[in-house]
Formats: structure tokens, sequence, C-alpha cells
């Protein structure tokens, strides 16, 4: 145990290993720099990209929070699908003012949040399975709410909320910054956090050091249920209608991201800045592809193979770190 | 016995491994022969676990070979275990084969009474999940010259399993296998083994007969010629209200038992697998659930225990099953030293005092001689020893009222060990009331004021002054008195 030195503090964040999203991302823009750069480098394409992933962000962040003290929430698609539509019906069919709408659809994701958690705590089903339930009985609840139909006029006032600019940026981006902020001070700064990384990693342990694993599970379910209602709120916003096919194809970008986000600068553990700048690196990639004229479908496998190279890449991690 | 014409089983030559910032492994050569039992000795961190990963195949060394006799197979018994938690003992027996409870029954029955081997392995305790590892590492042998490794096996064992233990090695190493015994108890090798192999950081430097090593001679080649201390307590009788009061407490293998812990004592609990002693900790702790007529904790009752309600009364804990409650292993060493106790570092703003926290750690790690001394390594890539010593600063950490102990120095060296024993007393001498349970008579002759011994459940009888004897320990343990 004589001691040859350190694995260098600077040349260790900046590794490939550490910051690979970073690196793929430089590598993506150089290629569609070059491929199509008329199309891929306006200022436009940027903006729009920015603020049409701040929903995701959204989704992925109410992914992550459960995802920390152990829930896998399959049901973060529908939870943003069902609170869209809940706030266009408030709107359009309750006629309810935004003043009380917005606060009700909030609530009503955090509920929606407090029964999976029951579920989950209560009656002891696996998180997966439990939010694989809730993610058909909200869609059932979307369906039914809407018609299957699109719901129209919202109103001349709703739209804004999505689309004012400041600074040329549009609110959804300020909204996830705050949420962004808020969630990783919680988990990286206070001891809540602490705990909801200990909860996710061994629960018995957690709850024999004192840590009341049961109630932040269902701490983390209703702030991601909260979030993924904001989500909802300002998409339905955003496309002036509550569209019931939307919300749904949230899951996998926001899990994805989640997933692919842990392998980055936190050597394994979930944490939201890997989460988001993986996320828009997703993006980006997906955003050069339209771009350059690839087909939808080739979105789906880019995700799909993003998510499994994203696991199967953190448990490369894992193990490494055991055998290095 | 170890003739120089045996032939060599298992041949290591010039193994290195390095990790991050370390060197466990410099260019160690051994070499192990049919119906030989070499021990392999060393302080905490020494490579004793690479070592024998290392033969398993679990690590890759970074140089150096490992060489087998032809047909000649490995055995493992892990550090920790590596059986699956969610089988069954029965199933765990008979991972290629299919399940025969009978033969399970007979296997496990070898070390003592057999326990309910149909349940998940996970919910046993640390000493019956030894023997559900022993018996598989021993069972179903095609060839005699095999070579079994068994890396600090008998930590979580009792005296009387250990000797059962020990026979079924000597029949093994009789019927010509060799044996590789990685164990802190020094008493343990020099009766078992036919040669031992010394480790220090990472480098052999020993390789001799028994027959030329006594106890002190192995404890100086252990530690570099650091003298250990061996001393051992003086009993006192405290008086003064108890600090802890529990009437009819019942729950697992408790039946029950009634105890008063008062400030400054400390109370041995001893016997034999399943007589209670290895529920007992955890049960006042409130982590297993049971029942109790009475329990006061500082003259108030304390009616539902729960982990969180014991630890804001000052009741602390050290579980015997480090891996799965003691610690969170993907956490880094200082996030698991102030898991239980966070309030005391938090800011104004709710945060963390990153400052704070990291000059605790630092201190724990000082006072408690944790190796290497990195507090942001993850706490799983620490040794066996020096993981249990974090686990322990942990809990002296707030000087608690009451201190739990469930085999505390399992897998600790001596020097280690020592330091533990010092760090119990001199808080037991500022006022904390301790309790541990061990399986180490040693352990308990050396720390305890009073020693409880329980068989089926209950207390069979109380030992203090000259009556704390190993002797009598043991007796009482199997009611044979
Ligand atoms: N995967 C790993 N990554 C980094 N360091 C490691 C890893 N595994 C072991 N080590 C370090 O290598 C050294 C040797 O560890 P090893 O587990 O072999 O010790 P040991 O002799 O078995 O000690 P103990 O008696 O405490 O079980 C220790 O300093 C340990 O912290
Ligand atoms: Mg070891």
């Amino acid at each position: 145990m004589h001691t040859p030195p350190e694995e260098h503090p600077v040349r260790a964040a900046l590794s490939f290993h550490n910051i690979s999203a970073i690196y793929i991302f430089v590598i993506m823009f150089i290629v569609f720099s070059v491929w199509i750069p008329e199309k891929f480098l306006q200022p436009g394409v940027w903006r729009s990209l920015l603020d049409a992933e701040a929903l995701t962000g959204l989704a992925a962040i109410a992914a992550l929070l459960p995802l920390v003290a152990g829930s896998l929430n399959l049901a973060v698609g529908a939870q943003v699908g069902f609170c869209a539509i809940l706030s266009a019906f408030l709107l359009s069919k309750a006629g309810l003012p935004i003043a009380l709408q917005l606060p009700a659809v909030v609530l009503a994701g955090a509920l929606i949040g407090y029964l999976t958690a029951l579920v989950i705590t209560r009656l002891r089903v696996e998180p997966i399975i439990a939010t694989l339930g809730m993610s058909s009985v909200l869609l059932a609840g979307m369906a039914w709410v809407s018609g299957s139909q699109q719901i129209l006029d919202l109103g001349p006032d709703y739209r804004r909320i999505a689309t004012t600019q400041f600074g040329g940026v549009t609110v959804p981006v300020y909204v996830l910054l705050v949420v962004a902020v808020v969630t990783w001070y919680v988990l990286e700064r206070t001891p809540v956090g602490r705990r909801m990384y200990a909860a996710g990693y061994n629960p018995e342990a957690a709850r024999l050091a004192g840590v009341d694993v049961a109630r932040l599970k269902t701490g983390t379910l209703v702030a991601g249920g909260a979030i993924a209602a904001l989500a909802g709120a300002l998409l339905t916003s955003r496309i002036n209608a509550g569209d019931p096919t939307v919300g749904p194809s949230f899951l996998l970008p926001a899990l994805t991201a989640v997933f692919l986000g842990s392998t980055q600068f936190r050597r394994g553990r979930f944490n939201v800045w890997g989460t988001l700048v993986a996320m828009y690196v997703l993006a980006v990639g997906i955003k050069g592809l339209q771009l350059g004229g690839s087909p939808r479908w080739v979105n789906d496998l880019f995700y799909g193979l993003a998510l499994l190279l994203a696991v199967a890449l953190s448990q490369w991690e894992k193990r490494s770190a055991r055998r290095r | 016995m170890a003739d120089g014409l045996a032939p060599a089983l298992l041949r290591v030559t010039d193994l290195v491994k390095t990790f991050p910032g370390l060197t466990a492994l410099d260019h160690v050569s051994l070499e192990v022969r049919g119906g030989e039992v070499v021990a392999v000795v060393g302080h905490n961190g020494s490579g004793k676990s690479t070592l024998v990963k290392i033969l398993a195949g679990a690590y890759a060394a970074d140089g150096g070979a490992v060489v087998t006799e032809e047909g000649t197979e490995l055995h493992f018994i892990h550090q920790d275990l590596a059986l699956i938690g969610e089988l069954t003992a029965v199933e765990n027996l008979a991972l290629y084969k299919s399940p025969d409870p009978d033969r399970a029954c007979e296997l496990v029955g070898r070390f003592g009474p057999v326990f309910d081997i149909e349940a998940p392995v996970r919910d046993l305790t640390p000493a019956q999940r030894a023997v559900v590892a022993i018996s598989r590492a021993l069972d179903g042998w095609t060839h005699p010259a095999n070579v079994v490794v068994l890396d600090e096996s008998t930590e979580s064992l009792h005296k009387t399993e250990v000797d059962v233990l020990f026979d079924a090695v000597r029949r093994l190493a009789a019927d010509g296998a060799g044996v590789v015994f990685v164990s802190h108890r020094l008493d343990e090798v020099l009766t078992l083994a036919d040669r031992v192999v010394v480790l220090r950081d990472g480098r052999k430097v020993a390789d001799e007969p028994v027959a030329t090593l006594g106890h002190g001679r192995l404890v100086e080649l252990i530690t570099g010629g650091q003298a250990a201390m061996a001393h051992t307590h003086e009993t006192t009788v405290r008086d003064g209200d108890p600090v802890l009061t529990v009437r009819g407490l019942r729950g697992g293998t408790v039946e029950h038992l009634d105890l008063d812990l008062r400030p400054g004592e400390i109370v041995g609990v001893a016997g034999v697998l399943g007589s209670g002693r290895e529920a007992l900790p955890s049960l006042l702790y409130g982590a297993a659930s049971g029942a109790a007529d009475e329990l006061t904790v500082s003259g108030a009752p304390y009616p539902r225990r729960s982990p969180g309600g014991s630890l804001s009364r000052g009741i602390a804990f050290v579980p015997g099953d480090r891996a799965r409650h003691g610690s969170v292993r993907d956490l880094t060493a200082r996030e698991n030293l102030t898991l239980p106790q966070l309030r005391t570092l938090t800011g104004r703003f709710g945060n963390l005092s990153a400052r704070r926290e990291h000059a605790e750690a630092d201190r724990l790690f000082t006072t408690y001689q944790v190796r290497p001394a990195r507090p942001e390594q993850r706490f799983a890539l620490f040794s066996g020893g020096n993981q249990q010593k974090i686990v322990m600063a942990r809990a002296l950490r707030d000087d608690p009222a009451v201190l739990l102990l469930d085999e505390p120095t399992q897998g600790v060296d001596i020097g280690a060990k020592a330091a533990i024993y010092d760090a119990v007393e001199s808080a037991a001498a500022a006022g904390t009331a301790v309790l541990v349970s061990s399986s180490d008579a040693k352990e308990l002759l050396r720390l305890c004021d009073r020693v409880l011994v329980l068989r089926d459940g209950r207390c069979a009888a109380v030992l203090t002054g000259t009556d704390l004897t190993e002797h009598r320990l043991v007796t009482e343990g199997y009611g044979l008195s």
C-alpha cells in the first residue's frame, strides 16, 4: 500500500468516462455542421430546440426524483399527458380562470403521485408494476376526459404562458431552470437529498440509519407528479390545445436522459445536470437527423438505442468501478 | 500433512494487483500442496481478499500467474459469502443441481441445529448464512484433490460452530485437498494451519511452517514490530439508574428477556446460534419487529421502537451484517459516516455544510485509523476490516447514551481490534451504556463487566467477576452445567 499518485483530478473530470455526452455532442456538432451547415447552423433551430425540449426536461426531472429514491416511474409520460388534457378541460369545459386552473392541475399531479406512492409503500407493489398500472389508468382517464378528441378553444390568454419570451427565451425554459436548480439543491446540498440516495441504493440500511424510506419515496413521487403536471400544463399552452396523443411520448426521452445522465459527472449517480445535458445532446442528435431528412421513425430508433446504450454504460461503469 | 513430496495443487507466482492510487498485491507468490492447510494472515487492507478474488477470477491480476494442477478445482467461501439472497438455503446449495431439501438438511446439520432452510437466505442471520456458504463449498466434490479457499469464514461463527468447520476442513485435507485459510483469529490459525503466509501492505513478509511460530511472533510479523496491546478488562459493578430498562422482550429467536443497562457499563451477550444472542441488539434498536411488556429509556417509556426513534433517543446500533444493514456500499465513506445524524451538519438554509461534513469525516478517519485515508472513496472499495471500522465510527460519532453492538469486530485485525475496544471502553467511561453481542468469547472476556448467556431465547445465566470465564460461557451456552 505504498501510494502511487492518485488519479489527476482535472484529468479525471475531463475524461471521456466522466463527460462522454459532451464529447458526443462535439462530434455530432461537427458532423452536422459539415453535412447540413445551412440548416443546422441557424440560431432559430437552436432556440426552438431549447424551447421545445424544456418540457422533456421537466418530465425527465419528474422521473429523476423518484428514481433517486428507488422508484422507477414508467408513468411520467401518462402523467404529463393526463395533466395536459386536464388543463385544457378545466379551461374550456369547466371554464376555470387560469389563476385557479394552474394550481388545480399541479395539485392533481401531486395527488396522482401520492396515489402511486400509496400503491408502492402500502400495498407493496414493485414500482415498475405500480407505475405501469398507473400509466394505463391515466391513459384511460385521458381518453375519457377528452373523448379521444383534441380539446380546442382554450381562450386567448392561456397560450401566452408558454410562448412569452424574456430575452429571446420562452417561459418554459425559465421554469425548467428554476425546477432544476431547486432539485439540484435538494439532492446535492441537503440532508433530504442524501437520504434519498441512501434509500434508493439500500433501503434496509437507510432504514436502520433512521431514514423514513416510505415517507421519502412518497415525497419524491408527489414532487415528481407536480413537476409532470407543470410540464402537462405548459404543453397544452404551447400547442394551444389539449392533445391526448402527445403526453405518452415523453416517457422514452425522459428516461433515456435520466439513465444516460447518471453516467455523467457523478460516476453512476442519478443527477440533475447530467440528465439535462444528456437530454439536450440527444435532442440535438434527433434534430440533426430530422434536418438531414431522415424519416420520423428514426426518432424512436434513436431514443431506443440511446436508452439501451445508456443503461449498458451505467452497468459497465458499476462493474468497472468494482474491478479496477 | 505437508511433506515435500505432495504435489502443489495451486501455484501462485509474482502476483501484482494495483488499484488507482495503491498497490494491493506486490509480487506475491505462494504454493498450496495437497493435504496442506495454508493460513494467509495480515492486517486490514493487506491484500488478502484481493488475493482470494484473483484466485476466484473476480479480479484480473496486473501481473503474475495462477496455475492449478490438472483436474484441481478451486472452491471458495468469500468474505461476503456470495449467496443469492432471494433464494432459500436449499436452492443456494443446489445452484447447478436440482434442489434437495434432505441433502441440504444433512449438510447444514453438520454445523449444529438446522434452521429454516426454506426461507430466503437474506432473512437468515450472518452466522446461518456462513453455514450455508460453507456447506455449499464443501458439497459435491468429484475429486478429492481440490483446493478450498476460506476468506474469514469464521468471523460470525461461535466457537463450537468453528470446531465443526475445522473438523470438516481437516477431513478434506486428510483426503488430499489443499486449504487456504484467511483469518484474523490467530488462535485458529495456530491450531488449524500447517503453514502461515503473512502479508503486509501487499507484500509477502513471511511464509513459514506453523511449528516455528508462536502467537507473539505472528503478531510481530503482521504488525511489523509494533506491539499489540493485550490487557483484560477490570470488571466493575455499576449502580445508578439504568438508562435502558426492558421487561419481557420478545421477537425473533428471543422468547422472554429482562435487561437493565446502566450508564458506563459494558454488558455482553453470549449464546450459540439460534439462542437469541444474534437477535437481541436489533430487537432493542427497533430494527427487527418484536414486543416488550415494558421498555424505558432514561426513565421515559419508549413504546413503539423504530430506528429513527432510537437514534433520536441516543441509541446507536452496529448491525452484524455490515454489507446489507450497516452501510450503503454505493455512497462514499463520508456519506455513510454522517447518514444517521445529518442535523448537526445542517446550516442556516437547510443545507449540508460541506466544510463541516468533510472535517467530521476526516476526524473519524483519523480516530479509527481507517485505511486508505480517503473519505471520498466509495464504501464498497474499502477492505472488510476497514469497512467495519467505518461502521463503528459512525455509531460512536455522536456519543450515544446506549450503544448496541452485534459482532463489532468481525473481520478486524488485531491492531484495529484494540483500537475499537479502546473506543468502546472510552465511550463507556464517558457514560455510554454498551451492549455487545458476540460469538467471540475472548472478546466478551476482554470487554464486558457482565455477560448474559442466552439459551433458547431466554437468559440462562449472568456471569460476572470470577465467574466470567471462557469455560463458563461455553457450558452455560449449551446448558452443560
Ligand atoms: N475495487 C477496489 N478499488 C480500489 N481499492 C480497492 C478495491 N478493492 C480493494 N481495494 C483496496 O485494496 C487494499 C487491499 O484490500 P483487501 O480487501 O485485499 O484487504 P484484506 O487484506 O482482505 O483486508 P481485511 O482484513 O480488512 O478484509 C485495501 O486498501 C482496499 O481498500
Ligand atoms: Mg478481506
